[in-house]
């Protein structure tokens, strides 16, 4: 369960590459046993944010405190982080217990609860044995890393991370290499790993499913800014800028203008919504996820359309429906024949009203996230 | 057309000055000048004075390799290393003398290292007097080291800049302070390039020509000398079948020295023979 203690703190940290600046004073704090996902496009910063925690990067400005402590100037091998590679970084001169057992091998046979060096040994084999149940990777001891697929690779850098038992766990897309299917499977074996060992887990992913599927807590990251922090399913619900509404799920955007309280008018037509202290006549974004627009008859829809196209997704079809001088993405189980006119209309509560995003305009996520 | 015909002038070219010569070399080797079978050409190397140069030829080339790799490794690790700017320019200043003719170069060191040589006129500068370089043991390995180290240079390079940087990451990650990111991860990783490099420098250095005798006056002779000494006795009647046993001596001794490299490392050059 995640706790209340703040972990890791981060303070103002701003990064800089040269001339370009990576991240603009970023604050977040990780609370113990959290799975907290930093979420982006690539290019966001996410990946520097994790290099800066696991100690591969100092900030320009800004400090990184450890259960209140300052640790900017701690070397990585110093800190109680172990991070799983992009892409595994495993030792191939080394087979795969000697990978798993690399961290141990490093430490004094006191620092394992052993007496002697005898010991040791037999406590390393224990520890890594445990990890390879865990990993489900029994019997693969002594194979070497090429001779691993992808995914076993991957399963063997998790292990090596987490036979350290460290009080964080790092990981910078650990699934970016793996097929759909073991993806998702894996997605779910990470989950339960975090759960069962109460590890703190920072994962980052420009994957919005996987973070969805996966997180306590999710940080949407763009251009060196966090725009949102919150649960999976308030961020997703209720985002707090169009482009959060955007990368998270998909949503059709729109110009709008709020003329009173719960009241917002877009595409010529007034909409009720549940949204309140804009100013009067303030030009806001609107956003509506394509499974919340119903399709009704003709007649009886709060705006009027023709079926551009449609393609079917599985579970839905994806329809475009031309209306008002823009296309509307709409999802939908019954099929409408391309060229059908039909009839759309929004419940309320799924209008999303959002102010105009300013350049800096990340301010009010620590908020949302405290009464979350 | 089969695709192994392709190779077929590079195969005739190898069977007229390679094979062939090398099956006359085993002819003469076990032979007397009269055409009979005998062992007795290999027996002249029990002699002490034979004997003593296999072992200086070992012993200089063990130097030369030695001093190569510690001065090589370091070199390799920094130019392989990442946020150098200029290691383009540095790599192609340090295999420069690779390109250019052995010979040349040792001609080079001889007047540098000569009684009345460069490095003496800069000592004598500074005020501290000759040094006697040249004819020394020294001087030899000297001009070995000065010859083979681009040969231990770029295997190792080429292996460190192929490494991923990120395991140097996960091994600090992992608990390893500088130090033992060096010695845990880097050089075991680096070992096919260390193994070939060996390789390139300690096989050329045992059978080292010229290299010995020019730069020892003639003093010191090593393997390579020894047998163009023998082929040159022109009063032995016994010199080609002698010169040839030597020959199949040092050979077999750079097979056993690859059979060991390759022990330590099984896919390095020339691995698959063993």
């Amino acid at each position: 369960m995640v706790q209340d203690t703040r972990l890791i703190e981060l303070k103002g940290v701003c990064k800089n590459f040269g001339d370009t600046q990576v991240l603009h004073d970023v604050d977040l704090y990780i609370r113990k046993c959290e799975f907290i996902t930093l979420l982006g496009p690539s290019g966001c910063g996410k990946t520097t944010l994790l290099r800066i925690i696991g100690g591969f990067e100092m900030p320009s400005s800004g400090e990184v405190l450890f259960e209140g402590k300052d640790m900017t100037g701690i070397p990585p091998y110093k800190r109680r982080i172990n991070t799983v590679f992009q892409k595994y970084a495993l030792f191939n001169h080394l087979n795969v217990f000697d990978n798993i057992a690399f961290g141990l091998n490093l430490k004094t046979p006191e620092q394992l609860g052993a007496k002697s060096k005898k010991e040791k040994k037999e406590e390393i084999a224990r520890r890594v044995n445990r990890m390879l149940k865990l990993v489900k990777m029994e019997g693969y001891e002594k194979r070497s890393i090429d001779a691993l697929s992808g995914g076993q690779q991957q399963r063997i850098a998790i292990a090596r991370a987490l036979v350290n038992e460290p009080e964080v766990l790092l990981l910078d897309e650990p699934l970016g290499a793996l097929d759909l299917k073991l993806r998702k499977e894996m997605q779910l074996e990470l989950k339960a790993m975090q759960q069962q060992l109460g590890i703190t887990f920072i994962y980052v992913t420009h994957d919005q499913e996987e973070a969805l599927t996966m997180s306590d807590t999710i940080a949407v990251m763009n251009g060196g800014r966090i725009q949102q922090i919150g649960d999976p399913k308030r961020i997703y619900d209720e985002p707090n800028n169009a482009f959060v509404a955007d990368f998270i799920g998909e949503s059709n955007i729109v110009d709008g203008i709020m003329l009173e309280d719960d009241l917002v008018e877009f595409c010529g037509t007034e909409f009720q919504c549940v949204d309140e202290g804009f100013d009067t006549n303030e030009p806001v974004d609107v956003v509506i996820r394509p499974e919340d627009i119903m399709i009704v008859g003709e007649d009886v829809g709060m705006l009027t359309g023709t079926v551009q196209s449609v393609i079917f997704k599985g579970v839905h079809y994806e329809m475009m429906i031309e209306a008002s001088d823009r296309r509307w993405k709409v999802h939908s189980t019954t099929m409408q024949p391309v060229g059908t006119r039909v009839g759309m209309t929004i419940v309320p509560y799924n209008i999303h009203i959002m102010r105009k995003a300013t350049t800096a305009d990340a301010a009010p996520v620590q908020e949302a996230r405290k009464e979350a | 057309m089969k695709r192994s015909w392709y190779a077929s002038p590079y195969a005739l070219w190898m069977l007229l000055f390679a094979v062939v010569p090398l099956l006359f070399v085993c002819w003469y080797a076990f032979t007397t000048p009269q055409g009979a079978f005998t062992l007795s050409n290999f027996q002249e190397f029990t002699k002490p004075r034979y004997l003593g140069v296999i072992l200086r030829s070992l012993k200089h080339a063990l130097y030369c390799t030695v001093l190569c790799l510690i001065l090589g490794y370091p070199t390799a690790y920094f130019l392989a290393g990442r946020g150098f700017n200029h290691t383009q320019s540095l790599v192609v200043l340090i295999l420069l003398p690779m390109w250019m003719n052995l010979l040349l170069r040792t001609y080079a060191m001889m007047s540098l290292l000569d009684d009345n040589g460069v490095l003496n006129a800069a000592l004598q500068a500074i005020g501290l007097g000759k040094v006697k370089v040249i004819g020394t043991e020294g001087a030899v390995v000297m001009g070995l080291v000065y010859n083979y180290l681009p040969f231990m240079v770029l295997p190792i390079y080429t292996v460190l800049k192929k490494m991923d940087y990120s395991v140097i990451e996960a091994a600090e990650d992992l608990g390893c302070n500088p130090f033992r990111v060096i010695t845990r991860v880097v050089i075991p990783m680096s070992l096919p390039g260390i193994v070939s490099g060996i390789t390139m420098v300690f096989m050329p250095a045992v059978t080292s020509f010229a290299i010995s005798t020019l730069l020892s006056n003639g003093k010191i002779r090593l393997a390579g000398d020894l047998i163009d000494y023998i082929f040159n006795q022109s009063s032995n009647p016994t010199r080609w079948n002698i010169g040839s046993s030597f020959s199949l001596i040092m050979l077999v001794l750079i097979l056993i020295s690859i059979g060991f490299l390759r022990k330590v490392d099984p896919d390095s050059e020339g691995g698959g023979m063993w």
